[in-house]
């Protein structure tokens, strides 16, 4: 049977019906993206960083099979174990194969990506080994069955009340504590033991550094580098992609992630971890999973640049709208749209139709990534590859028709614009029309542009 | 083939023309005001403190004003007693129970406020300095960098550690409806001393 598409739509349909979610959510990324210009405006310097951060990934990528042999020789040199994985089966098989020679029961990690890219937990569960999540979002997307609806605020689409629900249900607190404080504090007080008698740690990683076979975690509350230096067993997990040249060029990257992400001039933590600890042992898995694939694809490669920071997310209506968990898939939002395809085609083919093409994602990319003309040949594509349904093609077929004819697509405006005064709603907000849905459409101009040019200043110029 | 191999051809024969896609020089941008007052600027922002000396008091003498119930005060700097030394200390288990960790960090950065810890600062025991509830770093004028890209460019520390972390301010959360909760996991409060 072929696999479904996600209904995208029919998700935030949902989404939208709860209007005080919607509301923080809509409010709450607004804000983040609002700190992230605050940051920008206060470096003179900040497109310069864009325009070294995005062509020293170019660079990275282009080299990056040389690359990855440097940061593996490197690493080894000082005392790291280096793994490969092909793809998602493989990452999980050699993590399980590293928690059972130490005979590990109970992993603690932070946040990573690429695990839920895995489904490592799907994977280790069932074969014994007790997966903590210890990052607050991503613990209360654990316990409530969640994937992350983002990928740095993991539970973002949740308000207080959530929160205090899931935590009655699994650390027996108040059902109606509604001090978040209160909240976090219990996190912390349950997370605590379980750390303390972990068998091994694991977490994610922001950067591969080739030149010193480094790899950096950024992270806030602490968890990651509990996660990594309590039990004396660190795993880290990383995509290829991660990696950048030189110790110096993490300069350009720490700068921009935190200030892209939430505002804040750094994460407080930024850990570099370059050896195991004494007595301990460290593992880096480095993870392809369709990366290598990606590379070859002419109009989508760029998209590896990403440092998931998240700020095409906050900035981008539709999602802030609809909620990262209506993708129906581990990465969310505009650079969700053009990752997920590569993983699923057919099962993600609406997703790059989640976008007004407004263009916002790209602006604010710290990296440059093209994401919403990406968007646009992922469409292309899509029709291509007949992942499309009927009523949208056709729709897309007329539409192409008329605006790829001046004369035609005049005709269809002065027209339209006469007929959106006078149309019964009916004929405006229909199935057809997906747009029409819980928005109104602004006002049709009296006039177009293209006619009031040819009144005004066309006589002007003759005159 | 094994997957190393695999992945390695693979990205032989996929990536971009590499000759198109040159390496920009190493970058050295942004504000090169190395202050104190920056970096306390930029401290207090990250929601960290300076343990402000009074008169002429010792370093004992502020963190007992400051942590008036703190029990287990332990000490990573030969300077300073405390209640314990961190080569005592032999588990995270046993670190996990102290109050208030005195540390000295060999630089901090003015544009972030961070602070640099690693092994040789934590006697290898890295856990040591999230375990504990609150932590005081000592730090001198004399070692402020001006920002990131001079830390990196300057700072040997990140070619000879092993565990390396920048510090800015106490471990934090917003993870419940967005409300900015300092003191989540890591320590609860981070104060600097300057000497």
């Amino acid at each position: 049977m072929k696999v479904k598409p996600v209904n995208h739509a029919k998700a935030a349909e949902v989404f939208l019906q709860d209007e005080p979610h919607l509301k923080f959510h809509d409010e709450r990324l607004w804000d983040m993206r609002q700190k992230r210009d605050q940051q920008m405006h206060i470096l003179p310097e900040w497109q310069e960083l864009r325009a070294r951060a995005s062509e020293i990934k170019e660079h990275t990528l282009a080299h990056l099979p040389e690359y990855l042999e440097q940061f593996e020789a490197n690493a080894k040199k000082n005392g790291i174990h280096v793994h490969w994985a092909a793809d998602a089966g493989e990452h999980n098989r050699i993590a399980g194969e590293i928690l059972e020679k130490h005979r590990a029961k109970s992993l603690i990690k932070s946040k990573s990506m690429v695990t839920e890219e895995c489904d490592m937990r799907g994977y280790l569960e069932p074969r014994g080994i007790t997966v903590t999540e210890t990052d607050l979002g991503e613990r209360i997307q654990q316990l409530d069955n969640q994937m992350p609806s983002h990928v740095v605020v993991p539970a973002v689409h949740k308000l207080i009340p959530d929160v205090a629900k899931v935590f009655a249900e699994n650390y027996q607190t108040d059902p109606n504590e509604r001090d978040p404080h209160a909240l976090a504090e219990a996190q912390r007080e349950a997370a605590r033991p379980v750390i303390l008698s972990a068998d091994a740690g694991m977490t994610g990683g922001n950067f591969l550094v080739a030149e010193t076979g480094t790899f950096v975690v950024c992270t806030n509350e602490g968890n990651a580098d509990l996660s990594s230096t309590v039990t004396g067993l660190h795993i880290a997990t990383l995509g290829i992609e991660r990696i950048i040249p030189r110790m110096a060029d993490l300069g350009v990257f720490v700068r921009l992630l935190s200030r892209s992400a939430l505002g804040s001039p750094i994460t407080q933590y930024t850990t570099h971890f370059r050896g195991p600890q004494k007595g301990g042992e460290m593992h880096v898995i480095l993870v392809d999973n369709g990366r290598s694939q990606r590379l070859g694809m002419d109009d989508f490669w760029t998209s590896l640049k990403c440092i998931r920071c998240g700020a095409c997310m906050n900035t981008c209506p539709v999602y802030r709208r609809s909620g990262g968990l209506s993708y129906g898939a581990v990465y969310s939002g505009p650079i969700g749209s053009i990752l997920d395809p590569t993983f699923n085609e057919r099962k993600y083919s609406t997703l790059p139709f989640a976008s007004t093409m407004n263009g916002s994602c790209t602006n604010v990319c710290p990296v440059k990534i093209n994401i919403h003309e990406q968007l646009y040949k992922w469409r292309r594509v899509l029709a291509e590859h007949h992942e499309i349904p009927f009523v949208k093609r056709e729709l897309m077929r007329m539409a192409g028709r008329i605006m790829g004819k001046p004369v035609l697509y005049r005709a269809a405006i002065n027209s339209t614009n006469a007929a959106l005064g006078n149309l019964p709603r009916v004929a405006l907000y229909n199935w057809m029309n997906p747009w029409g849905k819980n928005r109104e459409l602004p006002p049709a101009a009296k006039q177009s542009f293209h006619s009031w040019y040819k009144e005004n200043r066309l006589k002007k110029e003759k005159a | 083939m094994n997957s190393r191999e695999m992945i390695l051809a693979r990205l032989r024969s996929n990536r971009p023309d590499p000759d198109v896609y040159l390496l920009p020089d190493i970058a050295i941008l942004g504000d090169q005001d190395r202050s104190r007052a920056r970096f306390e600027t930029s401290l207090a922002g990250m929601g960290g403190a300076v343990l402000e000396r009074q008169g002429e008091e010792t370093l004992a003498a502020a963190v007992a004003r400051r942590f008036p119930d703190a029990k287990i005060i332990c000490s990573a700097v030969p300077d300073y007693e405390g209640t314990l030394h961190i080569e005592d200390v032999t588990s995270p288990q046993q670190a996990a129970e102290t109050d208030v960790m005195v540390v000295r960090a060999p630089f901090g950065i003015a544009e972030t406020g961070s602070v640099f810890l690693s092994e040789a600062q934590l006697n290898h025991l890295n856990s040591a300095a999230h375990l504990a509830q609150h932590l005081v770093v000592i730090l001198s004028e004399q070692n402020i960098t001006a920002n990131m890209h001079t830390a990196y460019t300057e700072r040997q520390e990140f070619h000879t550690a092993h565990y390396g972390v920048l510090m800015s301010g106490p471990s934090a959360t917003a993870d419940i409806q967005g409300v900015l909760i300092r003191g989540a996991q890591g320590v609860r409060s981070l104060s600097v001393w300057w000497e």
